[in-house]
């Protein structure tokens, strides 16, 4: 319909005019927009891709360039998916996956719930709880060491303050049933404010009819919390917990910074351990292969992100 | 509404949650206050047991973070001049003198250039895509649109692999252009989503009425979108340019020397017995600072931007 | 149920997208459980068929 009313201006003007008016049409420019982003993923993201699968299936190593590559077939994959150590990193990723999620649902739209009680100065103290989301993970990971210093760090110090505990009689990074938990504690400090927005944006979409409908039919506030409250915000958290799950599928700067994989490899999830054999062992092929296994589960989580994601939109 | 809509939440109850809230934001600002207060004191004050919370303020951490420095014997130390400034005196009084600056200068420098030429990058680029996106029927478009999406959500250590090998081919390894482009690769997924939804909610009637008025789409373009799309395009160049400040896991892994950036070089800081802590969290400081400033400009957009644009209060 | 199955026999967009959603987080689960090594060896086929054939399916009408 638009087309038409162009059209027909452009039919009562002069031909120089006209051409004019239309420049390059509207397809090349599409093209022309469109094109250098296709052609940066193209080179950056899709090649190098394309070549991590092709890798995957020597044995190449990228530290002996002068040494004869053998294609390997399946064997990499092979050897991957039989391997107890990888399977040992996987799980330590579910361990810091599954509790830093459960924490940061929990605390994040309890927040939530609370801001939204619209209280004198939310907004202020809204933008505060959000800071630590947005600073470099790598500095300040380096710097919770520092707070979880046995000898000299905060953090020990307040334990010894409430609890009594000697502050030098743990290590929150050394000890092995400790650290698991030392690098969920920073991660929920860091990312809980992000569950918070998404949950506070659900609660916020939430209009004050349905609630006010609710009263009339004195629905309780208990009622009213689970069968409102609760299905309204899901969709919003649906999509928090699937981007946090992405995210700390992925996790290194933060954790790499906090206690390197260690004590042991008790908490070198997956992206510390595929460093580990791609830029200290310089395994190429092997960890290709390992690289693709992570790209394909991400891959795949993001397909039910970006579903999660229409099904927001269409709120 | 009335003053006594029935969701109006009660005074106790606003307290209450009020309080709760606050209480939360101090807990979780504790660790940002002290890398503050660390930077400012003594190392010997910096380790002291308990931590001190009042300590008499220096500049010694700075005066680390920015210098290298020597130790010289006190017969040496005699014959200098007397000391030039603060600085000066402070390191002179640990027996040491100030040999040359540090790398951290070089190092904050090489974040701003990448910083700022990824963003630059990213934000001119992903605004032409999304106007396309936004206006023009492209075939395919949802599976681009996914596709450019799902770029951004690959772990960096898997893709590393072959940047790594690529660039190594290219000569692009340690350098300025190499990371502008990687870190423009990664942030152009979330220009275009961010940057299509800002143009999306631009009326499409004030590029029709500028075709009309016998603009070319192209001028209609620069001259009527770009302008109305002004705040939009804002906030993304913001959360490009904090992605790319914070990365680490490509700038540890593709950089060394001359393109090294801050977060690689921060933790690398090292005093007598291990890191020096006041000027590591000087650095901290400094390199935190305007993420800090940037997030309270951007608090109206934040929710956007982390949602890919989903989410738009 | 009804529509369900109905719509894989008819491949409707909706149905086969949640089969495929379904194997994507059985491959996950799969791939970080601490129980058995087997379905930790033959998850990454699971995810990669599940991802496979949510890419497919997302093209089928609606």
């Amino acid at each position: 319909m638009t087309n038409s009313v162009i059209t027909a201006a452009a039919e009562k003007t002069p031909p120089s005019v006209a051409r004019r008016v239309r420049g390059l049409s509207d397809r090349a420019i599409a093209w022309i927009f469109v094109a250098p982003t296709i052609f940066l993923l193209l080179a950056i993201n899709i090649f190098p891709l394309i070549w991590t699968v092709r890798l995957s299936f020597t044995d190449y190593r990228a530290n002996r360039l002068n040494r004869e590559v053998e294609w390997v077939g399946l064997r990499n994959y092979e050897r991957i998916l039989t391997d107890d150590g990888i399977w040992m990193n996987m799980q330590a990723t579910a361990h810091f996956l599954v509790w830093t999620i459960v924490f940061q649902v929990l605390i994040g739209f309890a927040l939530a719930y609370l801001i939204n009680k619209k209280f004198k100065g939310n907004a202020l103290w809204t933008t505060i709880i959000v800071l630590p989301m947005m600073l470099s993970p790598a500095v300040v990971g380096n710097f919770w060491t520092f707070l979880y210093q046995p000898q000299i760090g905060l953090i020990n110090y307040m334990v010894e303050f409430f609890t009594g505990i000697p502050a030098s009689s743990f290590s929150m990074l050394g000890s092995v049933e400790l650290a698991p938990w030392s690098i969920v504690i920073v991660d929920t400090w860091m990312w809980t404010p992000f569950v918070m927005l998404i949950c506070l944006a659900g609660l916020r979409s939430i209009p004050d009819y349905i609630y006010e409908a609710a009263e009339i039919d004195r629905a309780s506030k208990w009622r009213q919390f689970w069968t409102i409250t609760v299905p309204m915000v899901l969709p919003f958290l649906m999509l928090a917990v699937l981007f946090r799950g992405i995210e700390n599928f992925k996790m290194f700067d933060l954790v790499v910074q906090l206690t390197g994989g260690g004590p042991g490899s008790v908490t070198e999830l997956a992206s510390i351990n595929l460093k580990r054999e791609a830029f200290e062992k310089w395994r190429t092929g092997y960890s290709s292969a390992y690289a693709v296994i992570l790209f394909v589960t991400i891959f795949g989580l993001a397909s039910i992100y970006v579903k999660a994601l229409n099904k927001v939109k269409a709120r | 509404m009335s003053a006594h809509s029935i969701t109006e939440p009660s005074a106790t109850t606003k307290w209450i949650s009020g309080g709760l809230v606050v209480a939360y934001a101090v807990v979780t600002l504790i660790p940002l206050l002290w890398i503050v207060a660390t930077g400012f004191k003594t190392p010997a004050d910096a380790i002291s047991y308990p931590p001190k919370v009042v300590f008499d303020p220096t500049i010694e951490g700075y005066v680390n973070l920015f210098t290298t420095r020597t130790r010289v014997t006190p017969e040496q130390l005699e014959s200098l001049p007397p000391p030039e400034g603060i600085a000066e005196e402070i390191v002179r009084s640990y027996g040491m003198v100030i040999a040359g600056p540090s790398r951290f200068g070089e190092r904050f420098m090489n974040s701003v250039v990448i910083g700022f030429g990824s963003t630059f990058l990213s934000v001119f680029l992903g605004t032409l895509a999304a106007y396309a996106f936004s206006r023009f029927k492209i075939p395919l478009s949802d599976d681009l649109l996914f596709f450019i999406l799902s770029t951004r959500m690959m772990p960096p250590i898997a893709v590393a692999i072959p940047i790594f090998l690529m660039y190594r081919q290219l000569g692009l390894s340690d350098t300025h252009l190499g990371m502008i482009l990687l870190y423009t690769a990664v942030n152009i997924s979330l220009a275009v989503w961010l940057l299509k939804g800002f143009i999306d909610e631009i009326p499409r009637e004030y590029e029709e009425a500028a075709l009309i008025d016998g603009y070319t789409r192209f001028q209609a373009f620069y001259k009527v979108v770009l302008p109305q799309a002004a705040t939009g395009i804002a906030s993304t160049a913001i959360f490009c340019l904090i992605f790319a400040w914070n990365e680490y896991a490509f700038a540890v892994l593709l950089t060394s020397g001359t393109a090294q950036t801050a977060p690689p070089f921060i933790p690398t800081i090292i005093g007598v017995g291990g890191q020096d802590w006041p000027a590591v969290a000087a650095g901290a400081t400094l390199f935190l600072l305007p993420v800090l400033i940037f997030t309270v400009l951007l608090r109206k957009h934040l929710l956007r931007g982390i949602t890919f644009g989903a989410v738009r209060k | 149920m009804r529509d369900f199955l109905d719509g894989i026999v008819r491949l409707r967009r909706g149905p086969w997208e949640m089969l495929a959603t379904v194997l994507i987080a059985l491959g996950v689960v799969m791939l970080m459980q601490p129980l058995f090594l087997w379905a930790y060896t033959w998850s990454f086929l699971v995810t990669l068929t599940g991802t496979v054939m949510f890419l497919v399916v997302s093209h089928f009408p609606e």
